[in-house]
């Protein structure tokens, strides 16, 4: 089922009169349904970042409709995004973005805390998602007193709480060491089958590309090129890897 | 090469949101010094004062108070600002700039934003000092007709100016010492570390609140040792109230953390932790603000129920609009003619013969000491219709008595304590058979006329006792005594031209006069001044803490900001994130202003106890005090409560 249409979207920066505009998304469509584990690549300033935020609704596409459970959501106000942002998605930050005053149980709540939930049925919830992600020992923890790897697996545990229809990956595994790195794309893909979570990765590293179903690579704006996944993991990296050497693209 | 005055410049414009408050604080303080500089100068106004000297004592023991606070205060505020801007510095000193050159940079904006404050200060110090001065005339005289020229201070410029340049020197030297314990690695290590993140301690929580409730246990006993016992509840109440800041609030706050259902409703999960996660850095500061404020408001309330009562304390104390005792015949006639000559109507008038008696009474102990009433402790003796008579002259609220035969009731004055228990129902005796039972008391008593004590007795009752010689009316020389004369007449505290002409007219020719409005006056003057003085200082006060709370907060803001971003994200309304930035900041400025603001009233209850007790004329002066009082705290609060709203907008505007 599709949960996701991507329709034309532009995105323009700086203003309309001045002759340093720069178009960032050039006319970019495509679809994702539900159930899918799709990785973005490209070089860097190649706009995957600004599809990331348009998709997370956290930035306005210049032109071009999105439209998410049979909705159009490029013409909500400010205040109906942050409702629809808090319902519908969920995120997963480079930089793991938890809070550095509450606990990690904190943290994974809050999305549940600001819908109102029951106490009961937050702790519910929590605990078969933190026994299921691995963190439940650590939830009364801050932050900075555990790891990069379990910082981001709290976070991941915040971005699924609310059941979200997309989850959204900014670079997860970028601040982690091999090992971490490996563990959260493993607890990505789990939550992708055992959730029927869909899952969206922007990522520079071929290794962590190599765990979607389907990867879109972007160039100046534009989709250059799609691949999809077959039975054998070790073909799907190469053929990424021979991707990326035509796409030019630096730092890979 | 940017030249190092260049540079302060625009520090201090790329600053301007962290200094606007600071630099408003430090003029109203400038203003104050340079006010009280230069009314102390001032020889027009001092010279309205009768006491002069203590005018000028009173302003300056006030205006060093003050200065004092303002230069720790300064310091302190200077040294966290410093500490604020640690990144920044440790970048200058990064790229090669000594400690020294850094300090001298630091200085040089502290001196540009000083002499800024400086000029300012006196200038609206200088603007405003005739209107200053007509003010503290108009509070503390009641009929000050002269005119208050405009004028400069120079000698108070002089000592302001080297006052405060001082004090910006001492910032300077404590300043380049916060600069040299800073370590250069610090800069590149992640400062996501908790700073502030404390559980505090249930014995300090336990403790702290022991401390406060002793003293405000001893301070609202009524014991005869308050003055002695002081400083023990000072000591107790500032001592409890920093422990409660900086072990028991935090305590308080983890237990509502731990009550879910509270803690994980809506935004509070969010303002609570964030608040809990500043709570150490904070806790001094709000500590200090708390005894600050408690200091302020009771200082402003004390002097406001001062100022207030002295209409009411001039009657319970003189009774009379003017009275005098002796000498009749020969005044009486210049009486009437000032009365004519200055065109005030008389409203009543009385004049009676004055008695006494010394009675046998039963043994009467206070507080370990017995009371006596022999030849010199003799009782003015009145009967009652001569009572109810002589009190409808005054403008005291006294009501008239009807007295049973065999019965009594005693009056004595304000200033001893309370005697009702111990002396209802004791027995006089009289040479002539007749026992009289003391069945009431009054502490009201304006009709003592050169005694120390009252009796009023049933009117029978005191022919009885004149006849047979009990009550007479002659000294112990066999002379008669004097009789007195009471007046009320209209305007009586406004009629200073007639009251000029009563004092010339009385003085020497009588035995003893009195007008209330001496004694109004007199009482203006002083308690008028301390009304000044306290409004100055509350300001300073209020001013300074205040900004420290807003500075802290914007830093804190600064320091939030990625938060805000990050919530916002995961879809953070903007209903719901002001509501976050409520809950966030209102705490900050609420508990040390709620706490003040108790210490206050328990503050209020011992100066009620010490002062009020006897000045009200009122069953319960405590309520008195209270309500006076609620006036000053809903003002301070208003105050704090403006700081609060400017807070909120530039923290809403810095995490946007």
């Amino acid at each position: 089922m599709q949960i996701l249409r991507v329709e034309n979207v532009s995105k323009v920066y700086g203003s309309k009169k001045s002759s340093k505009q720069y178009m960032a998304l050039k006319n970019i469509s495509f679809d994702v349904n539900e159930g899918e584990f799709i990785g973005v690549m490209g070089p860097s300033g190649s706009g995957k970042t600004t599809l990331l935020n348009i998709l997370g609704s956290i930035d306005k596409p210049t032109t071009g409709r999105l439209i998410m459970d049979h909705r159009d959501i490029t013409g909500l106000s400010k205040d109906q995004l942050a409702v629809h942002r808090a319902k519908k998605i969920g995120f997963i930050f480079q930089d793991y973005n938890l809070l550095e005053t509450m606990t990690l149980k904190e943290n994974i709540i809050l999305p549940l805390a600001l819908a109102g939930y029951k106490t009961r049925v937050m702790e519910n919830k929590l605990n078969s998602i933190a026994e299921d992600l691995g963190i439940k020992a650590i939830l009364d923890k801050y932050p900075y007193e555990v790891s990069g790897g379990e910082q981001q697996r709290a976070a991941a545990c915040r971005a699924l709480i609310t059941n979200p229809k997309l989850i959204l990956a900014d670079e997860p595994t970028g601040n982690l060491d091999s090992k971490s790195g490996k563990d959260l794309l493993e607890l990505l893909t789990f939550i992708n089958r055992e959730y029927k979570a869909t899952i969206l990765m922007v990522t520079h590293d071929v290794f962590a590309a190599s765990y979607c179903h389907k990867i879109m690579f972007i160039r100046d704006g534009e989709i250059y090129n799609e691949l999809y996944a077959g039975d054998d993991k070790k073909q799907f990296f190469d053929s990424i890897i021979d991707v990326l050497s035509v796409l030019g693209g630096e730092r890979i | 090469m940017i030249k190092l005055s260049t540079l302060a410049v625009r520090n201090i414009k790329r600053n301007f949101k962290r200094y606007v408050m600071y630099f408003f604080s430090l003029c109203f303080s400038v203003f104050t010094a340079y006010t009280f500089f230069a009314l102390m100068e001032n020889e027009l106004v001092s010279n309205a004062f009768t006491y002069d000297d203590r005018y000028r004592a009173l302003l300056l023991a006030f205006g060093i108070i003050i200065m004092v606070f303002v230069m720790f205060f300064l310091i302190s505020s200077n040294n966290s600002f410093i500490k604020a801007r640690k990144k920044e510095i440790s970048t200058y000193s990064l790229f090669g700039m000594t400690n020294r050159k850094i300090g001298r940079l630091l200085f040089m904006e502290t001196m540009i934003v000083g002499l800024t404050a400086l000029a300012l200060g006196i200038g609206i110090g200088i603007f405003f000092s005739k209107l200053i001065a007509m003010i503290l005339l108009d509070i503390s005289l009641a009929s000050f007709t002269g005119d208050i020229e405009f004028s400069i201070a120079f000698k108070a410029i002089y000592i302001t100016g080297i006052i405060f340049l001082a004090i910006f020197c001492v910032m300077g030297l404590s300043g380049l010492r916060v600069i040299n314990k800073f370590e250069l690695v610090d800069l590149f290590k992640a400062d996501k570390v908790s700073e502030g993140n404390s559980r505090g301690s249930i014995t300090a929580l336990a403790l702290s609140l022991l401390l406060i409730g002793t003293g405000y246990y001893l301070a609202s006993i009524k014991n005869y040792f308050l003055v002695v016992a002081a400083i023990p509840i000072l000591v107790l109440v500032i001592s409890g109230t920093y422990l409660f800041f900086w072990g028991g609030l935090p305590r308080v706050l983890h237990l509502i953390k731990k009550n879910k259902g509270r803690h994980y409703r809506d935004v509070n999960l969010i303002s609570i932790s964030m608040f809990t996660h500043k709570i150490k850095t904070i806790a001094s500061t709000m500590a200090t603000i708390a005894v600050l404020s408690a200091v302020a408001t009771t200082a402003i309330a004390t002097g406001f129920t001062l100022y207030s009562s002295i209409e009411k304390n001039t009657y319970d104390t003189n009774g009379y609009d003017m009275y005098f005792y002796g000498g009749q015949e020969e005044v009486l006639d210049y009486i009437y003619k000032a009365f004519e000559k200055h065109n005030v109507r008389i409203i009543d008038e009385y004049t009676t013969q004055r008695y006494k008696c010394s009675p046998e009474v039963e043994p009467i102990v206070v507080e370990g000491r017995e009371l006596t009433f022999g030849q010199d402790n003799y009782f003015r003796v009145y009967s009652e219709s001569e009572y109810n008579r002589l009190i409808s002259v005054s403008r005291s609220q006294l009501r008239p008595v009807y007295i049973k035969p065999g019965e009594a009731m005693f009056g004595y004055p304000g200033v001893i304590n309370d005697l009702e228990d111990t002396i209802v129902g004791k027995l006089l005796s009289f040479s002539s058979d007749l026992t009289i039972e003391i069945t009431s008391v009054t502490q009201k008593d304006i009709l003592t006329f050169g005694a120390f004590y009252t009796l009023v007795l049933n009117d029978n009752d005191f022919n009885i006792l004149n006849h047979s010689g009990d009550i007479i009316a002659t000294d112990r020389n066999g002379d008669p005594l004097d009789r007195v004369t009471v007046f009320k007449y209209e305007n009586p505290l406004k009629s200073g031209d007639l009251n000029a002409d009563f004092i010339q007219i009385l003085d020497g020719k009588t035995g003893s006069y009195r007008t209330a409005y001496n004694h109004y006056n007199e009482s203006l003057e002083t308690f008028g001044l301390i009304c000044f003085i306290g409004f100055f200082m509350s300001g300073v006060f209020i001013l300074m803490t205040a900004s420290l709370l807003y500075f802290k907060q914007i830093m804190a803001a600064e320091e939030e900001q990625h938060q805000y971003k990050m919530l916002r994200k995961i879809g953070l309304s903007t209903e719901i994130e002001k509501r976050v930035i409520t809950k966030r900041l209102f705490p900050v400025f609420l508990i040390p202003l709620l706490i003040g603001i108790i210490h206050s009233v328990f503050a209020m209850k011992a100066a009620d106890t010490m002062i009020f007790s006897n000045m009200l004329p009122v069953d319960n002066s405590y309520i008195v005090v209270l309500s006076f009082s609620a006036v000053m705290y809903a003002a301070y609060a208003l105050v704090y409560g403006i700081f609060y709203f400017i807070t909120k907008g530039q923290y809403s505007r810095i995490v946007k």
